[in-house]
């Protein structure tokens, strides 16, 4: 029952950040939309309007790399999850309404709220990338982290922004992946 | 060809003015900091900075961010025009332009204190823009050992390495570090630019004695 409070309010925030942006969306936006009274709002976020902000920030991320974890969690293999998982991403990235709005509106407020989260988001791509290094013959130590933790922080890099790589072409994106991906995993 | 008396003083006052802002941006960030503070600093008049920047802070702040990215190049030329092989160029361009990351009074309070004001021009399409460039600009030292192709992409490769290492710092992973940055050159960037070969272009020299770099081994951590 709480959990769906707080569930409703994330996503009733977002529909207000969607509409009007970070910076315009109130606590009483929130509320309304998700016909809540601001006392509730309150309750859930103490910190009132910014604490909602991050909240929602952090919400909207990790749907969007669960969703990416399931497009990717039955790849066989490392260079099948590399390749699938940085087209998806790069397109969901492309394709995400909100972000690609708030990224030419609001950049000022958005990416300083994502990048705190940047740690945490690279330990959690590692994580999930170490069974595929292990699948891949490299045995779990101090290479295994410091490969998975290189191998996160590019892939990140790529899918925000892939440079001169046409993350849509699959011929480039086997090419990136074996060349400045994997190449030099054993 | 002559130049005006004139106009050396204009660069002079240019880059007091400059200087004098960075300053006040490692103080105190780009909110607080008016032209007022600068003109102080730089012990100038404000008729002074306004003759120079008729634009005032805005365009004061325009010319500290093409005046520190020239010094970056022109130290980056300095440091990698000393390489004598491929692995030598990718661990001086890649320390050098970390070292003067990090280093940078201004820019470490700005990302600390004021990060909208910065992460914008380093993230997402921007940060495309500042990968092409800077991967333009390196292009031509890799020159040397590759492909042209293969020199632009290897370039680039290396500029968004440091960037991914600069923008989310972590104590095991710190490219200001040449032993660490050799490191992960020799495991990871050597092998991957060797397979950036698309074609089976002819001889790639990597190396002053042309040893291919899948044999170099031992350098894990």
């Amino acid at each position: 029952m709480t959990s769906d409070v707080r569930e409703r309010l994330l996503q009733a925030t977002y529909d207000c950040v969607g509409r009007w942006g970070l910076a315009k969306t109130t606590v009483e936006d929130a509320a309304r939309e998700a016909g809540v009274s601001r006392a509730t709002v309150y309750r859930y976020f103490p910190g009132g309007r910014d604490e909602l902000i991050s909240a929602v920030v952090g919400w909207e991320f990790s749907r969007f790399f669960l969703r990416l974890y399931q497009e990717v969690s039955d790849a066989e293999s490392l260079e099948e999850v590399m390749e699938r998982g940085l087209m998806f991403a790069h397109r969901a990235l492309l394709e995400h309404e909100v972000l690609q709005r708030i990224l030419v509106t609001e950049p000022e407020i958005l990416l300083p709220r994502l990048t705190t989260e940047a740690d945490q988001t690279r330990t959690l791509v590692a994580a999930f990338l170490a069974p595929y290094l292990v699948r891949h013959g490299m045995t779990e130590g101090p290479d295994l982290d410091g490969t998975a933790d290189f191998l996160a922080r590019m892939v990140l890099s790529y899918i925000a922004s892939p440079g001169r790589w046409d993350l849509t072409d699959p011929g480039q994106v086997a090419l990136l992946v074996r060349s400045e991906l994997l190449a030099g995993i054993r | 060809m002559l130049r005006h008396l004139g106009a050396d003083d204009r660069s002079s006052t240019r880059v007091r003015l400059v200087d004098a802002a960075l300053a006040c941006l490692a103080r105190q960030g780009i909110a607080k900091t008016t032209v007022d503070d600068i003109a102080r600093t730089a012990r100038l008049s404000r008729a002074t900075v306004y003759r120079t920047f008729p634009r005032g802070k805005e365009g004061i702040l325009a010319a500290v961010v093409e005046t520190e990215v020239a010094r970056l190049f022109s130290s980056l030329a300095v440091a990698m025009g000393e390489a004598s092989d491929l692995e030598d160029l990718l661990v001086a361009g890649m320390v050098e332009s970390a070292r003067q990351i990090r280093g940078h009074a201004a820019l470490t309070y700005l990302l600390e204190h004021e990060p909208g004001t910065v992460l914008p021009y380093l993230t997402f399409g921007e940060l495309d823009r500042l990968l092409l460039c800077a991967g333009d600009l390196a292009a031509p030292f890799f020159a040397r050992w590759l492909e042209p192709d293969q020199a632009s992409r290897a370039a680039e490769w290396a500029v968004r390495i440091v960037m991914a290492y600069c923008t989310d710092p972590a104590p095991d992973a710190d490219l200001t570090d040449p032993v660490h940055t050799r490191a992960l050159v020799r495991r990871f960037v050597l092998p991957g630019i060797l397979a950036l070969r698309i074609d089976g272009s002819p001889s790639t020299r990597f190396t002053s004695s042309n040893r291919p770099p899948t044999t170099i081994k031992g350098a894990a951590q």
